[in-house]
C-alpha cells in the first residue's frame, strides 16, 4: 500500500513539475502502468484475503458457563439438582456447566465439537458431523456423539432451559443426554411438510463415551409437529417418541414383579440362559408445548411430557442396566413419569417458572409395599415428585441470573420398614435452593 | 420477612414492565435504512414526545438484535427463517409479529455505457455463480465481468441467493460491499461491473430489464411492473417485533401502514403494500 501511494505521489509530482509536455506524457504513462500493476496486485491480495475471511467466517465458536451456589435442607443429600451433596455438606459453590462449542458450518456440512469444563474435569459433550442433501435441503444425516432424539426436554439446550436441571425422569432414563450413533433428520423449511419433522436413528445404547458392550443397537426416534397460528399469537408443537432397544445381562439373575403374589415382591429367575441374555428396554413418549403471547405482559408457554415403558435396571438404580461389575442381577421394572412446566415472560428481562415433575420407577408397587421384609424391593423403586418454582432475570444479551427452589417429595414407605428404607417413612429433607449466574456468547 | 419478599416481587415485576419511555429502536436491513430514517424523521416531527432511533447493519444483524433484546423493531428485506423464529420462541415464548411494510423490486445494475439491456434469470444465475465470466458471452464487449454484491448478513444477499441463484453459492470473485449504496457507487465507476440491490438506490446507473426466461419479455423494476408482479425479482420489506406491538410502538407501526407512511415509501422509491 505504501509503495502504491509513493508511486502515485511521484507520478503526480513529476506531472505537475515537468517542463516538457511530451516527457511528462511518457513518464505519466510509465507511472500509470506501474500504478495499474500495483492496483491489480492489491485486488488480487484482497481476493485472497476475502477467501481466507470467508473460510474463517464458517468457524463459529460459542459457549457458556454456569456458576452457582446451592443450599440443601440437610447435609449429604442425594439430589437431581446438579448431583449429590458430599457427606456433611449442605451448601456448595460449583461450575455446573462450562461449555465451549466449535462449529465449522459449510452450509450443507457441519463439524461440531463441544466440551464441558468444570471442577470435575473435562468431558466431551458433542462430537459429530452432519451432512444435508443439497436438492431440497430437507434431509440430513448426523453421526457421532449427540443428543438422543427423544422427546422435547432432552434436546432443549441447558443454556436456554429456564429450570436449572432437566426433570428427574430424563436424568434417570437418559443420563448425559448424549449417545453414540447415527440419525436421519427430516425437516422441511417451507411448504406443508414444514409443519412436521422427524429425527431418528440407531445408537449403541450405552453412554456417550462408553464402548459398546453388546451386539444390540437401539432405535431412538421422534415424529414431531409444529402448528403456528400467527394471527392468534399462538402455537402448538409436539411429538411422539420411541426408544426400542436391548441390554445384555451379565448374570443369570433376573428380578421381575410377581403378578400372582398377594404381596408385591420381586420374583427371582436364575436360569442359566439368562446369562448373556438380551432384555428389552422400551420407552414410549409424548410431548406438547403451547405458546401464547399475552398482550402487554409477554409470552407464555406451557410444556408437558409423558413417558412410560419398561426399564431393565439394577437393584440400586432405576437407570438403564449398564453395570460396571460382572454378575450384576437385572431388575425389570415398568415405569412412568411426566412433567408440566409453565413459563411466563414479564417484559423483556424477567421470566417466572413453575414446574412439577413425577417419576415412578416401578408402577407395579406402591409406597406401602416398599420396605416390607422378603419382597426384595429396593429404594430404587420409590416414586419421587418435585415442585420447582423459579425466577430468571436476563441482565443483558449474555448474562442471566436464575433463582430456583426444588421442593422434592418422596413416596412414604411401609411404616414398619427399617434399614435403607427407614429414612423414607417420612419425606426426606432434600429440598434444594439454587442461585445461578450464566454467561453465554 | 413476608413483607420484604412481597415488596421484592412487586419491585421486580414493575422493573420487568418498565419500558424505555417513548423511545423506539429500529435496526436491520441496509436496503430499508433510508426509508426507515424518512419514516422516523417525519414521525418524530409530528410526535415530539417520541424518539425513533434507526440503524442499519443488515437484516441478519437486525434479527439477531431482536432475539437478543437490543432492538424493539427489526427491519428485514427477507422473511425470518424457521431457525430464527425458533430462537425467538425459546427466549420470549412468542412467535414474533411480521409486518409487511413496503414492496421492493430488486434491481440489477450495470454501468450506463454497457451495451446490454436485459438478462434472463438463468443468465444472472450463471453470472453470479461464476459460470459466465465474460460480457462477450452475453453479447457485450470482450472483457471480464466484475461482480459486486452484498455481505452475507444482508437480507438482499440471502434473497438474491435463494431466488435468483436457486440457493447455489455465489462465485468467490463477488466483491462484497457493506450496503446497496456502495454497490451502486461501485457499478457507477466500473464500466464492466454488475450489481444488485433495492431499486430505490438506482440513481445514476442503468437498470437491466430482467426476464423470467428467454421467451418472456424483460421488465424494468418500475412502480407499475413491481405492482403488477411482471418484474420477476419482487419482494416484500418486513418489520418484525417480538410480541404484538402496543403503546407507542403500535402507533408508530400503524402510522407506517397508513396512507401517509406508505406515501413516504413511494417517495423514497419503494412501493406501497396497500
Amino acid at each position: 500500500m505504501k509503495r502504491f501511494i509513493l508511486v502515485l505521489f511521484t507520478a503526480m509530482t513529476l506531472y505537475s513539475q515537468s517542463p516538457a509536455q511530451d516527457t511528462a506524457a511518457v513518464v505519466t504513462k510509465e507511472e500509470l502502468s506501474e500504478v495499474k500493476g500495483a492496483v491489480d496486485g492489491i485486488n488480487e491480495t484482497i481476493l485472497e484475503m476475502k477467501a481466507t475471511v470467508d473460510a474463517l467466517k464458517k468457524i463459529k465458536v460459542s459457549g457458556y458457563i454456569q456458576a452457582q451456589y446451592q443450599v440443601a435442607d440437610s447435609p449429604g443429600v442425594s439430589s437431581y439438582a446438579g448431583g449429590n451433596f458430599p457427606s456433611n455438606v449442605k451448601s456448595r459453590y460449583s461450575v455446573r456447566r462450562g461449555r465451549m462449542k466449535v462449529n465449522y458450518d459449510n452450509d450443507l456440512t457441519q463439524y461440531v465439537l463441544q466440551i464441558d469444563v468444570t471442577q470435575s474435569g473435562v468431558g466431551i459433550k458433542d462430537a459429530y458431523i452432519s451432512v444435508m442433501e443439497p436438492w431440497m435441503r430437507t434431509a440430513s444425516l448426523t453421526a457421532g456423539i449427540f443428543d438422543r432424539p427423544f422427546g422435547f426436554e432432552i434436546s432443549y439446550s441447558s443454556s436456554n432451559r429456564e429450570s436449572p436441571e432437566r426433570s428427574r425422569l430424563f436424568q434417570t432414563l437418559f443420563p448425559g443426554e448424549r449417545e453414540l450413533g447415527a440419525k436421519l433428520e427430516l425437516n422441511a423449511q417451507e411448504g406443508l411438510f414444514s409443519y412436521i419433522n422427524f429425527k431418528g436413528g440407531f445408537f449403541n445404547g450405552v453412554l456417550n463415551t462408553a464402548n459398546e458392550n453388546d451386539r444390540n443397537k437401539d432405535f431412538i426416534g421422534r415424529l414431531g409437529f409444529q402448528l403456528p397460528f400467527q394471527e392468534e399469537n399462538f402455537a402448538i408443537d409436539g411429538g411422539f417418541s420411541l426408544y426400542s432397544g436391548k441390554v445384555t445381562n451379565n448374570s443369570k439373575y433376573v428380578y421381575s414383579i410377581d403378578e400372582n403374589s398377594a404381596t408385591k415382591q420381586y420374583r427371582i429367575d436364575s436360569m442359566a440362559t439368562n446369562n448373556l441374555g438380551h432384555f428389552g428396554r422400551a420407552y414410549y413418549g409424548g410431548d406438547i408445548q403451547m405458546y401464547y403471547d399475552i398482550p402487554v405482559i409477554g409470552g407464555a408457554s406451557l410444556r408437558a411430557e409423558y413417558i412410560t415403558g419398561e426399564q431393565p435396571g439394577t437393584s440400586s438404580s432405576g437407570s438403564f442396566y449398564n453395570p460396571s461389575s460382572v454378575n450384576t442381577a437385572l431388575y425389570k421394572r415398568q415405569f412412568n413419569g411426566w412433567y408440566v412446566m409453565y413459563i411466563q415472560n414479564i417484559g423483556l428481562q424477567n421470566q417466572f417458572i413453575f414446574k412439577y415433575d413425577v417419576f415412578d420407577p416401578n408402577t407395579d408397587v406402591k409406597g406401602d409395599d416398599l420396605g416390607r421384609p422378603g419382597t426384595n424391593l429396593t429404594t430404587a423403586d420409590i416414586k419421587f415428585s418435585t415442585l420447582g418454582i423459579g425466577w430468571v432475570y436476563h441482565w443483558d444479551a449474555n448474562v442471566k441470573f436464575v433463582a430456583y427452589y426444588d421442593r422434592v417429595m418422596n413416596e412414604k414407605v411401609y411404616s414398619g420398614a427399617n434399614g435403607s428404607f427407614a429414612a423414607y417413612k417420612n419425606d426426606l429433607k432434600d429440598n434444594v435452593f439454587t442461585l445461578r449466574m450464566q454467561y453465554k456468547f | 420477612m413476608k413483607k420484604i419478599i412481597a415488596s421484592l416481587i412487586i419491585a421486580i415485576t414493575a422493573f420487568g414492565f418498565m419500558q424505555k419511555d417513548e423511545t423506539i429502536t429500529v435496526k436491520g436491513s441496509d436496503t430499508m435504512v433510508i426509508l426507515a430514517q424518512r419514516w422516523a424523521e417525519l414521525y418524530m416531527s409530528k410526535h415530539p414526545g417520541v424518539t425513533v432511533q434507526v440503524t442499519g447493519g443488515g437484516s441478519g444483524t437486525g434479527i439477531s438484535a431482536l432475539i437478543n433484546g437490543t432492538t424493539d423493531i427489526c427491519n428485514a428485506s427477507r422473511p425470518m427463517k424457521k431457525t430464527e423464529k425458533e430462537k425467538l420462541k425459546q427466549r420470549y415464548n412468542t412467535l414474533g409479529v411480521e409486518i409487511k411494510a413496503a414492496k421492493d423490486g430488486l434491481a440489477v445494475y450495470v454501468h450506463e455505457s454497457l451495451p446490454i439491456a436485459e438478462l434472463t434469470f438463468a443468465q444472472l444465475k450463471s453470472i453470479y455463480t461464476g459460470k459466465i465470466t465474460n460480457w462477450k458471452d452475453l453479447g457485450g464487449p470482450d472483457t471480464r465481468i466484475i461482480l459486486y454484491g452484498r455481505e452475507n448478513n444482508s437480507g438482499t444477499y440471502v434473497y438474491y441467493k435463494d431466488n435468483v441463484l436457486d440457493g447455489q453459492d455465489y462465485s468467490a470473485t463477488v466483491q462484497s460491499l457493506p450496503g446497496t449504496a456502495a454497490v451502486v457507487n461501485a457499478v457507477g465507476k466500473d464500466k464492466y461491473g454488475i450489481g444488485y440491490g433495492g431499486a430505490a438506490y438506482g440513481k445514476g446507473i442503468k437498470f437491466l430489464k430482467v426476464k423470467k426466461d428467454a421467451q418472456t419479455p424483460g421488465y424494468e423494476p418500475t412502480a407499475e411492473n413491481v405492482k403488477t408482479g411482471d418484474y420477476p425479482i419482487t419482494r416484500y420489506l418486513y418489520m418484525y417485533t417480538r410480541s404484538k406491538p402496543t403503546g407507542a410502538m403500535k402507533e408508530y407501526i400503524d402510522w407506517i401502514l397508513s396512507s401517509e407512511g406508505q406515501q413516504i415509501a413511494t417517495k423514497v422509491g419503494y412501493f406501497p403494500v396497500r
